[in-house]
């Protein structure tokens, strides 16, 4: 165990994302404590976890959070299937217990503003991942074959140039995207490139573009124009 | 002014009848269409059927230009996540919610948001009876007179 360099880690809401991420965890070595209501679940839970510490009990009730060692805590994770239950959970964990970093599942992909807004460090919405893979491949694109990350407001678009991209030839600091956009990455060749300002994009690249405004389609129109 | 109540249960319903009867315009929403069956015939405001954490129920029922919000939904967490809703996200004004924990209607009360914890109430108010004889309920219901 190498407690005195990763934190430990409470897991609240021993679903199937809370199971398999606590597993996750401690395969990596973190001391875990996974949280799940419901006592039927969490004996099944401490069968198939061992030695990982399952507390029965609620995780957004002040008086059980407090047993269970969160004053130590480094990061707490809301991994219930519902949006508020996560959000209180994290907030009391941030407020009360002075968690130093609170993560949110985000059922509701709306509800990644509200989360950040209200203080959650990072919300997760497996939702909105699932959407930007799908609507990536929905856009039934060459030229876009990667994928849409949609997290925190930000979209990471991986562009596969066609040969006759209007961008081919052009130095990076040539390529205009709306402000706050970026190229943060060229592969060429299956090797990354760091897009200094220099260099000259070639035929076959493939640019990861880090944006807040632009979604897959607007991309796609971006690179083929 | 207008309201946007979340939850037609007994104390939204109730609260709903009141502030549409002194003339406010009230809208209410609820996820069960039946619910809103304790309105009765004569109430004058508007019933959504929706969920109420979710923006599209929001708007729909009008919260963009609702001067005060309350969240009375069954579920605390609930609440608390639909009145940090309406002040953060739709910049209400004036939002509170009625929460059943005392520990976290104290705990969010110290964060901004605005509860009244019935447990307390109905504790406090039982507690002043039996020491002195004096049933203060009464004074709490205001003009909704007796439940």
């Amino acid at each position: 165990m190498n407690q005195r360099t990763t934190p430990y880690v409470i897991v609240i809401g021993g679903g199937k994302v809370g199971y398999h991420l606590a597993r996750h965890l401690l395969d990596r070595g973190y001391e875990v404590t996974l949280v799940e209501k419901d006592r039927v679940r969490a004996q099944w839970l401490s069968h198939q976890l061992g030695s990982c510490s399952i507390m029965v009990g609620d995780g957004d009730e002040m008086s059980f959070l407090a047993t269970t060692g969160i004053e130590r805590a480094g990061v707490v994770v809301g991994a219930t299937g519902d949006d508020e239950d996560n959000l209180v959970a994290c907030q009391l964990a941030k407020r009360k217990f002075s968690v130093p970093r609170t993560i949110a599942r985000v059922n509701d992909p709306e509800n990644v503003r509200l989360f950040k807004a209200l203080g959650i460090d990072v919300p997760v919405s497996a939702t909105e991942l699932l959407m930007g893979l799908i609507e990536a491949e929905l856009s039934g694109s060459d030229a876009v074959k990667g994928v849409a990350v949609k997290a925190c407001g930000a979209t990471l678009v991986d562009v596969a140039l066609p040969e006759l991209s209007s961008l081919v030839g052009r130095r990076v600091a040539d390529v205009h995207l709306p402000a706050g956009d970026l190229v943060v990455c060229i592969v060429r060749d299956g090797r990354p490139v760091v897009p200094q300002a220099d260099v000259v994009i070639q035929p076959g690249d493939e640019l990861i573009i880090y944006s807040t405004t632009l979604d897959v389609e607007s991309v796609r129109e971006l690179v083929t124009n | 002014m207008r309201v946007v109540i979340v939850g037609c249960g007994r104390v939204g319903s109730l609260l709903a009848l009141r502030m549409a009867g002194e003339g406010h315009t009230v809208c209410v929403i609820d996820e069960k269409p039946s619910s809103f069956e304790r309105l009765g015939d004569d109430f004058n405001g508007e019933m959504v059927v929706g969920n109420g954490l979710e923006g599209a129920t929001l708007r729909r029922a009008g919260i963009e230009k609702a001067d005060c919000f309350a969240a009375v939904m069954p579920g605390d967490n609930r609440n608390l996540m639909a009145a940090q809703l309406a002040r953060e996200i739709f910049n209400v004004k004036r939002v509170i919610t009625r929460i059943y924990d005392p520990i976290r209607a104290a705990v969010y009360r110290e964060m901004g948001v605005e509860t009244i914890c019935s447990t307390v109430i109905g504790a406090g108010l039982i507690h002043d009876y039996l020491i002195d004889g004096v049933n203060r309920a009464d004074a709490v219901a205001g003009a909704g007179g007796r439940t």
